[in-house]
């Protein structure tokens, strides 16, 4: 594959050549993941080689942001076009994070990285060029909400890359949104700061085009008193993955996780986590939603990790799917991995289809079954949509899904 | 607040079963080739295609690598240095149970097994496993008037050949798995069980393994048929003196239940599970299935599990027929160093096929206990259902559970639920029992008891009393 000649030559002449090198080392025994592994055993080989046959890009095309007018409040940032900001306010401040600062994060997170956990991740430095990378320490509060946008360009493979500190006792609302061009590949990799006392309301929406591709992975490092709420929505790849990682470092942290994949036709859409408390008194929530069509294949695979040192952690995992055509698939693994004894751990699972009595119900109630079938798809859909941060209200998300999918 | 060190109190027991019997046996060399197996198919008499069946699992059995998937870490096994024969030396042929050894005989009767007349009042039948051979099978005679056969598997290769040919390795053949497949090559003995049509056996069916010499494993193979709108209960223990190394134990049990049939299927595990170091203990890599072939055909599984060092079993069912049913109830109780990865895989292949997994762990000391289950739906299970509950306890902060369940659909006609939740024993309710009278030990033992309970009360009544009172024993010393 040419995409992986190119991780070996790809070399960069400023301060991401040394994170490049420790990537490429860390692929160079075996540049893709392991078929075998519990990670990628369930991944399509051939929608992953193609994700990798197109060319590497590092340059975009022109993007237009094909969302509502921005309301003056919104801050709106495209990775790889206007990467400078410096926005310093009476209550809060966003600035560009340094080289430096930048290099030593990264150089930090990777030396835990992987080969097949993180493949991802390694994959996205290894081609990480300085365009297509944004750094930013937030700090204050009363901040206005924050767009970032990330998209790869038609017939194309482009890495994206996002660090974001959110400094003490910070306060914000952020929303990612990956588009995947027609017939292109994007590799998005996110590395989040909580540090303490600060709490985020992250929205991910990643939404394609015709035979799009997405590798999008999320690393959050939780400080002390911090609270973290994702809100995720992908749907519309041909391929995609969404792997979640998150670290409550000392516990005492909240999280709160409300994913969501719809896959038709014959796509593929994954979602991983991993939330790992390393200190006590950590709380979490998650829930995750599938929804299968046609000949599709939604996965999801959620794992608790609570080390003895997480005495009292309050844990829950969810996750529902449904199954709406006899060619479609879902697989389903909710893990809990525990040693401390003093802790609430608990997890869920469901697979089934629309609820038949409440369809009836309406029905009986003049109502079509398509459109019935849509109000309650509607219902499924308006739990995670809800608490996606600034979307809701512009973006028509819920009309997409059920119309225009 | 609950004193940590007088729950680990509560579970010290010394184990009860690990005395020796010091018999002659009859041994073959250590090791693994073609030759050995030959020389263990001779010395069973088998026909020819048993020795071919034997011959090409052990040829698959090379070519396979041991699984490392399992949520477990132990020392290497040399296959080469294990002792694949060992039988206590006897008459040839025993006619009547007088002519076994006594010291036999005695054994068991210290296991508590009822096989000398006096016992046999309890009207269980019983055949006992001593090593690599099957010692004897009581109440054969009243089986056979209701049509039923009941012996060693052994006995069956050569009096009912054509059955096994028919149905050995159907339900778990040869190449299943790396253990499978070396118990396909050298299984020496087990329990062969036939229901003809339209019988209820009279009585439960009792299969008890003791493993006696230290060097030899044991891999017995246990094939039970149920013919059309027949059942049986069917009862499996398990004992093992204590030896300070580790000694392999591969089983397979093979159930088929044919149209309208039902087995019932219950284990409880109790082989030596080492010292409080870790040192010694039994190898326990078993593998279980059935296949509810037939309509409205139903297997359950109930085990409960307190012993083995290492523990990596998990019983299936193959949901093929119409309406079929699948249930698996489990206990798995760890302490100590010892380690569990068990659970249960029900595949629904036919349609409005039901499934009910209810799994119990606990893991005391410095313990691993994990539960991992496989649940699928397969495209022609339409209007099936699932229900997982998987529950477990942690005693004392150095023992860990884990649980991972698969789960997989491609029916959307069929309803999964899974469950899964990890608590302690609560403070509150040890408490509110204390304050009623009720001494600490006996609460600790009565709130484990209560936490098991749904899977106690799918047990044969002999075996739920024997559960309860070896998991307050097995926990003696570990609450805290």
């Amino acid at each position: 594959m040419e995409i992986i000649e190119k991780i070996k030559t790809n070399k960069s002449n400023d301060y991401l050549t040394e994170i490049q090198k420790i990537c490429r080392h860390k692929l160079q025994s075996s540049p893709l993941p392991n078929p075998k592994s519990e990670l990628w055993r369930l991944s399509n080989k051939s929608k992953l080689s193609n994700f990798l046959d197109y060319t590497f890009n590092e340059k975009d095309s022109k993007f237009d942001i094909p969302y509502p007018k921005n309301p003056q409040s919104t801050i709106r940032l495209i990775i790889g076009e206007n990467c400078q900001i410096k926005l310093i306010e009476k209550n809060y401040s966003i600035q560009q994070l340094s080289e430096d600062e930048l290099q030593k994060y990264i150089k930090e997170q990777i030396s835990f990285f992987k080969q097949n956990e993180n493949w991802s991740d390694l994959l996205n430095l290894s081609l990480s060029c300085k365009n297509h990378i944004l750094g930013l320490k937030i700090n204050g509060s009363k901040i206005p909400p924050i767009e970032i946008f990330s998209h790869a360009s038609s017939n194309s493979l482009n890495a994206k890359t996002l660090v974001i500190f959110l400094e003490k006792n910070c306060d914000v609302e952020l929303l990612q949104v990956n588009l995947g061009k027609e017939n292109s590949s994007l590799s998005q990799s996110t590395f989040f700061c909580l540090k303490e006392n600060s709490s985020v309301n992250h929205g991910v929406v990643s939404y394609g085009e015709n035979r799009s591709n997405l590798l999008n992975s999320l690393n959050v490092i939780q400080q002390k008193n911090s609270a973290y709420n994702l809100g995720s929505l992908h749907f519309k790849f041909n391929y995609a993955r969404f792997e979640i990682s998150i670290k409550q470092s000392a516990g005492n942290a909240k999280t709160n996780i409300k994913s969501m994949q719809i896959t038709k036709k014959d796509e593929q859409i994954s979602t991983y986590t991993k939330i790992e408390f390393n200190g006590p008194n950590g709380f979490l929530d998650q829930i995750n939603k599938s929804l299968a069509d046609d000949k599709s294949h939604a996965i999801f695979e959620g794992s608790i990790i609570v080390p003895k040192i997480a005495q009292r952690t309050d844990a829950s995992q969810l996750s529902r799917n449904l199954l709406l055509s006899n060619l479609a698939q879902i697989d389903t693994k909710p893990q809990l991995e525990i040693i401390a004894d003093d802790v609430k751990c608990k997890h869920g699972a469901t697979i089934s289809q629309l609820n038949e009595e409440e369809l009836f119900y309406m029905r009986t109630r003049g109502i079509t079954l398509t459109e019935a079938s849509k109000l309650q798809l509607s219902s499924y859909f308006q739990e995670i949509i809800s608490f996606i941060p600034i979307s809701k209200d512009r973006w028509d998300l819920l009309d997409k899904l059920l119309n225009e999918n | 607040m609950v004193n940590e060190n007088s729950v680990k109190d509560v579970v010290k027991e010394p184990y009860k079963y690990g005395f020796i019997t010091d018999i002659e046996t009859e041994k073959i060399e250590k090791g693994l080739n073609e030759d050995i197996i030959k020389l263990i198919s001779q010395k069973k008499e088998e026909p020819k295609f048993l020795l071919d069946f034997r011959l090409k699992a052990f040829k698959k059995w090379q070519k396979m690598k041991e699984p490392d998937w399992a949520a477990l870490g132990y020392k290497k096994i040399d296959y080469q240095d294990i002792i694949y024969y060992s039988a206590p030396k006897q008459k040839e042929k025993i006619s009547s149970l007088d002519e076994v050894d006594p010291k036999l005989l005695e054994t068991f009767d210290k296991l508590g097994i009822p096989l000398t007349e006096q016992k046999k009042l309890t009207n269980v039948a019983v055949d006992a496993v001593f090593d690599s051979v099957s010692i004897a099978t009581t109440f054969r005679e009243e089986l056979a008037e209701h049509g039923v056969i009941f012996c060693s598997i052994s006995e069956a290769v050569k009096n009912h050949a054509d059955l096994i040919e028919k149905y050995l390795g159907t339900v778990v053949p040869a190449s299943d798995n790396y253990f499978a497949a070396l118990n396909s090559a050298v299984f020496s003995d087990g329990s062969f069980v036939y229901i003809p049509k339209g019988v209820t056996c009279p009585m439960d069916l009792s299969s008890y393994f003791r493993i006696n010499s230290g060097d030899s494993g044991q891999f017995e193979r246990t094939l039970i048929i149920a013919e059309e709108s027949s059942s049986v209960s069917y009862l499996e223990g398990c004992t093992a003196p204590m030896f300070d190394t580790n000694t392999l134990h591969a089983a397979v049990v093979e159930l088929i239940a044919l149209d309208d049939a039902s087995i019932k299927y219950s284990t409880v595990q109790n082989w030596y599970a080492g010292d409080e170091e870790g040192i010694g203990g039994i190898f326990n890599f078993v593998t279980k299935r059935g296949k509810c072939l037939g309509k409205r055909s139903k297997i359950s599984w109930s085990q409960v599990e307190t012993g083995s060092a290492i523990t990596w079993k998990y019983p299936s069912c193959l949901l093929l027929g119409e309406e079929s049913v699948g249930e698996f109830y489990s206990v798995a109780l760890t302490n100590n160093l010892q380690q569990a990865d068990t659970g249960t895989k029900m595949i629904h292949i036919g349609p409005k096929t039901k499934s009910t997994i209810v799994s119990k762990g606990i893991s005391a000391g410095n313990s691993k206990n994990s539960y991992r289950g496989l649940v699928k739906m397969g495209t022609k299970a339409t209007g099936s259902r699932n229900y997982s509950q998987c529950d477990s306890m942690l005693i004392g902060d150095q023992a860990s559970a884990n649980t991972f369940p698969y789960i997989k659909s491609q029916q959307p006609n069929s309803e999964i639920e899974h469950e899964a939740s990890t608590c302690r024993i609560s403070e509150d309710q040890l408490f509110y029992l204390q304050s009623r009278g009720i001494e600490f030990e006996e609460a600790v033992s009565m709130m484990v008891s209560g936490f098991c309970r749904d899977v106690f009360n799918q047990l044969p009544m002999e075996f739920a009393a024997e559960a309860d009172k070896l998991l307050a024993l097995k926990l003696e010393g570990s609450v805290g």
